[in-house]
């Protein structure tokens, strides 16, 4: 046998890297970022902060430390749960109560560590729950995690203690209790806690996949069989990264009822539980951060599209199917495919071979958003009184026009599209495999 | 006296109905190993075609339009759709079928909007067929069990007495075998979606005047209908029948009880009191706690026997 | 009399009416090297999965070192100290190299579930872990995804996974299947050194490898044993060859 080859020959985008040091500058300047942003938008000569903005930017981080504790059993343990919501929500009840029990006097707590004691209780409830579900089987599990999500959902309508009924549950975060003296009237003030606690629990998650733990939920996960014959109890691993999995949503949970100051059955519910889905797979569920893309980019459609369409959903659905179906790596996963090519600075090849694909997908996108606008303003807009506004002109539903120019650029669009793909397609393994030959 | 009579045959009518949901599930699930998400969608859409078809031709014609049109929709998924994921695994496809009942579920809720539309018991069976202590037990329940049953009939014919029936039930509990020996299993696959989308719609035409034609119905009757499939067991279609029966009943029966399990504990309820979570649990009356069954049903089965009633291997 | 390393006390496995193994008695010394032929469909493979718990036996007993081990699940067999490769190569393909390793020398290493420890950390884990992979002559892959390796060097590390743990009782499932001449000449030097002072029991078709590495050989056909011993006596077994070969006219 010839002598091994040495690890530089291994072509980049083989190699099975942790990210390198020099690759997280990137969310170092996200996170001051962030940080920074609503000073951006602050109105001087009011005084006051974008409401919006801060609401949106603290949706995204609940939502975001959401996701990636529902990655922590999809994407690293296969684990497929319909029900993650319950985790988040009964941490959010759990914080209400505590936060009632904290202004009682009853619970000396700073407002900061509310949402380690919404861990707490994530991580109670996912060790009764991951004890019932953690033994089962693939579809077994799906199922089983979908029929606590409903009974839990059910019975948060149902009861009046601990839920509060149908009317949920609410309590009051300025509990003068601070570590820092912070009184947490202001929204800016809650948003640097979320950010806080947000970073905190990615960090968190992220140590975790580098763990004993860690790395063998995703052996777990590739086969079953082999870690059993390598020592370990699968359900036992199982069992624990769900639990963990649980752990972290219920900080955002927490986090939820701090900020919202109540919790609903919503906050247990299936439509939660399918966004989980969702958002960390569109953003991408094989890479770490895969989930963080996925949270922002829904929330941000949830907070921008949701007022300018009302099937804003549809095209969250479309999108999910496009990418069950055509890029199950999600979103981060089509990023770090260029990866490999960035480095060896040959991204300039596919410029051209891009904007070749972008015209037909722009008009195909434009055909398709135009058809579902048409048809939803035909059903509910005009009930609803509206006028409908597209691109700037106003348009009569009931005319042909419209409708022709929809089906004609979606159908043609979509028709070139298909042509610029096959292309596209064979320059990208062009382009690849010419890299796998640099480097051998 | 009068309730339970009452309550049997309406248990059974709603476990029919069931049934009709199940069933395709069940064999869609059984064969191809993907739980169809979107299975409760398609009853959805069968439900409003056969509004809009009684609207403009009538509910005959609706009878035959709807289920068809189910069934086309239900060609097309699985050709198109299933197809090109089955190579990305069974996660990819489960997710899927999820991502499409999310857009049905939407699309309908924009097409028709979010109110009930008016989807009527035609007036030929809106009659009451006969009377029992006083209470009329309507036509249209009859006619629903007679369509029930004329499908359970169709679908046991079809799959003891031909051959593409053997092949389907082979399928149903060794599909790798099936497909080993040379038979077309893609076709099969395409077919059985098919027809199972055929039941559902067929389900949605019959069922959407009996209950409420509104987008929330697909959500609602959804998970129970799994609770059935993992209740009966996979590749058993008579365990499938039986759960049907038995969660319809449940959920027919519970309605009409009103104690609790307070009160079936004697007086244990008084002791714990109300004020907390417990306490609440119960003294709250079954009447109220009847959609909770069926989970609660579910998830213990899932506990004790994965393979439920009847089933041939472990869900 | 000391106690064999692995022993098979009538062992049968039914799966439904089909009788697969029917009675098998064997008995491995410590420290052996024993090989289990036999025509395709003898059973080999199903009892190596009766061995290392994969299935559950119909009746009879396995102990591994004096301890009775048919009724535990694989993982606790695994700790007892009984290791086993597959057939179809079965490692973490999305995992490096290096990481498939380091996996399989967790639990021998005391970590457990723990989800506390940071893996880059623990230098004493990740020197083992390369001390290996220079064994297996892979150090070179080390960074590279194991799904990506060559046929030959996936088996290498399916060897190496199977070994990192310190078992003592290794069971090879056909280590060679698939290779070439010179690979096949490589994975049998492999296995000499890396199960050196082990108990090695391995199932093999290459009669070439069978006599290379085996001091003991056992002939399994129709689920029973119809021949143990050495090599020179196996070869001269007359129902041996009759197996293999159709019965011979004299």
């Amino acid at each position: 046998m010839n002598a091994p080859p040495t690890t530089s020959a291994i072509p980049a985008g083989q190699r099975a890297d942790a990210q390198p040091a020099r690759r997280n500058w990137i969310w170092f300047v996200l996170v001051i970022a962030t940080a920074i942003l609503p000073w951006l938008f602050y109105d001087w000569n009011t005084g006051r902060h974008s409401g919006f903005l801060l609401t949106m930017l603290s949706q995204m981080g609940m939502m975001i430390i959401f996701s990636l504790s529902y990655n922590m059993l999809m994407g690293q343990a296969g684990l497929l749960s319909f029900g993650h919501a319950v985790f988040f929500g009964l941490g959010g009840y759990s914080t209400i109560h505590f936060l009632n029990a904290a202004e009682a006097g009853s619970l000396p707590l700073p407002l900061e560590l509310m949402p380690l004691m919404a861990g707490l209780a994530g991580l109670g409830f996912g060790i009764v729950f991951g004890y019932m579900a953690a033994k089962q089987r693939a579809t077994a599990f799906a199922m089983i995690t979908m029929g606590i999500g409903e009974l839990i959902a059910t019975a948060a309508i149902m009861f009046h203690n601990f839920f509060g009924g149908e009317g949920g549950v609410s309590a009051n975060r300025m509990i003068e209790r601070s570590l820092f003296g912070v009184e947490y009237a202001s929204s800016i003030e809650v948003f640097y806690l979320i950010l806080a606690w947000t970073l905190l629990a990615a960090l968190g998650m992220l140590f975790l996949t580098k763990t004993p733990l860690g790395v063998m939920a995703n052996a777990t996960r590739d086969n079953f069989e082999r870690a059993q014959f390598m020592g370990y109890d699968p359900r036992r691993i199982r069992f624990l990264q769900f639990a963990l999995s649980g752990m972290f949503a219920g900080i955002g949970g927490g986090l939820y009822a701090i900020t919202y100051g109540i919790v609903t059955f919503d906050a247990v519910a299936a439509p939660l539980s399918a966004n989980a889905v969702l958002m960390t797979y569109i953003g991408g569920a094989t890479i770490f951060y895969g989930p963080i893309l996925g949270a922002t980019l829904i929330t941000l459609l949830q907070s921008g599209l949701s007022l300018l369409s009302n099937a804003w959903l549809i095209y969250v659905g479309v999108l999910f199917i496009s990418m069950v179906t055509f890029a199950p790596a999600g979103l981060a996963g089509m990023i770090q495919a260029h990866a490999p090519v960035s480095r060896a600075g040959r991204m300039g090849r596919l410029v051209v071979p891009y904007i070749r694909l972008s015209i037909p997908g722009l008009a195909t996108l434009l055909g398709f958003v135009g058809l579902v606008e048409l048809s939803s303003f035909l059903t509910i807009g005009e009930a609803q009184g509206k006028t409908l506004v597209l691109f700037g002109s106003k348009i009569d539903v009931h005319e042909t026009m419209p409708w022709a120019v929809a089906v004609g650029l979606l159908v043609l669009g979509g028709a070139w599209l298909r042509f610029e793909v096959k292309s596209f397609a064979l320059i990208w393994d062009e382009v690849t495999a010419d890299l796998k030959q640099r480097s051998v | 006296m009068e309730i339970v009579l009452i309550s049997l045959l309406n248990g059974f009518v709603y476990g029919m109905l069931l049934f009709m949901l199940a069933s395709g599930l069940t064999l869609i699930f059984s064969m191809m190993g993907v739980l169809n998400f979107a299975h409760a969608g398609i009853y959805m859409i069968g439900a409003y075609v056969a509004f809009e078809v009684s609207r403009m031709v009538g509910f005959w014609p609706a009878l035959i339009i709807a289920p068809l049109v189910c069934a086309a929709i239900g060609a097309a998924i699985e050709v198109w759709g299933l197809r090109r994921t089955h190579h990305n695994g069974h996660i990819a496809e489960l997710l899927f079928t999820f991502g499409l009942f999310f857009i049905i579920e939407r699309g309908v809720q924009m097409v028709w909007g979010m109110l009930p539309v008016p989807y009527r018991v035609p007036t030929a069976l809106d009659f009451p067929l006969f009377n029992l202590y006083g209470i009329n037990f309507p036509a249209y329940r009859g006619f629903m069990l007679l369509i029930a049953g004329g499908m359970l009939l169709s679908i046991w014919l079809l799959l003891t007495r031909t051959r593409i029936g053997l092949i389907i039930q082979a399928s149903l509990t060794h599909p790798n075998m099936v497909s080993s020996l040379g038979h077309n299993v893609p076709r099969v696959f395409t077919m059985v979606f098919a027809g199972g989308c055929f039941l559902a719609g067929l389900a949605g035409v019959i069922g959407g005047n009996y209950q409420v034609t509104e987008p929330s119905m697909a959500a609602a009757l959804g998970p129970i209908v799994f609770v059935v499939v993992v209740f009966g067991g996979l590749g058993s279609l008579a365990g499938c029948f039986i759960a049907s029966i038995i969660v319809g009943m449940l959920q027919t029966f519970a309605v009409v009880v009103d104690f609790s399990l307070s009160d079936l504990l004697g007086g244990l309820g008084d002791w714990i009191g109300t004020k907390n979570l417990l306490g609440e649990i119960l003294a709250v009356p079954v009447s109220r706690i009847g959609p909770l069954l069926p989970y609660a049903m579910m998830v213990l089965m899932l506990l004790f026997r994965p393979r439920g009633l009847m089933g041939t291997r472990d869900t | 009399m000391t106690v064999p390393a692995l022993s098979l006390k009538d062992v049968r496995k039914n799966f439904g009416p089909a009788e697969i193994i029917r009675g098998v008695d064997l008995d491995i010394k410590l420290g052996e090297r024993h090989a289990i032929i036999g025509p395709n469909g003898a059973g080999k493979t199903t009892l190596f999965n009766l061995i290392s718990g994969r299935f559950p036996i119909t009746s009879g007993s396995i102990s591994l070192n004096g301890t009775r081990i048919d009724a535990l699940e694989p993982q606790r067999i695994n700790r007892l100290g009984l290791s086993r490769s597959f057939q179809i190569t079965s490692i973490f393909h999305r995992m490096s190299v290096f990481e498939n390793i380091r996996c399989a020398l967790l639990w021998s290493q005391g970590y457990r579930y723990s989800f506390w420890s940071p893996l880059w950390l623990q230098s004493g884990l990740n020197q083992r872990a390369e001390q290996l992979l220079d064994e297996l002559n892979l150090l070179g892959r080390r960074d590279l995804q194991a799904g990506l390796l060559s046929y030959a060097e996936q088996r290498s590390l399916e060897i190496g996974i199977t070994i990192a743990g310190g078992a003592t009782v290794i069971l090879l499932d056909e280590p060679t299947a698939g290779m070439s001449h010179s690979e096949t000449e490589y994975a049998v030097d492999l296995i000499r050194k890396v199960t050196a002072g082990k108990t090695l029991l391995m199932v093999e078709h290459d009669m070439r490898v069978v006599f290379d590495l085996a001091d003991t050989i056992t002939v399994v056909v129709y689920g029973q044993v119809i021949a143990s011993g050495k090599p020179a006596e196996i070869r001269a077994n007359r129902a041996v060859q009759e197996a293999y070969l159709g019965a011979l006219t004299e």
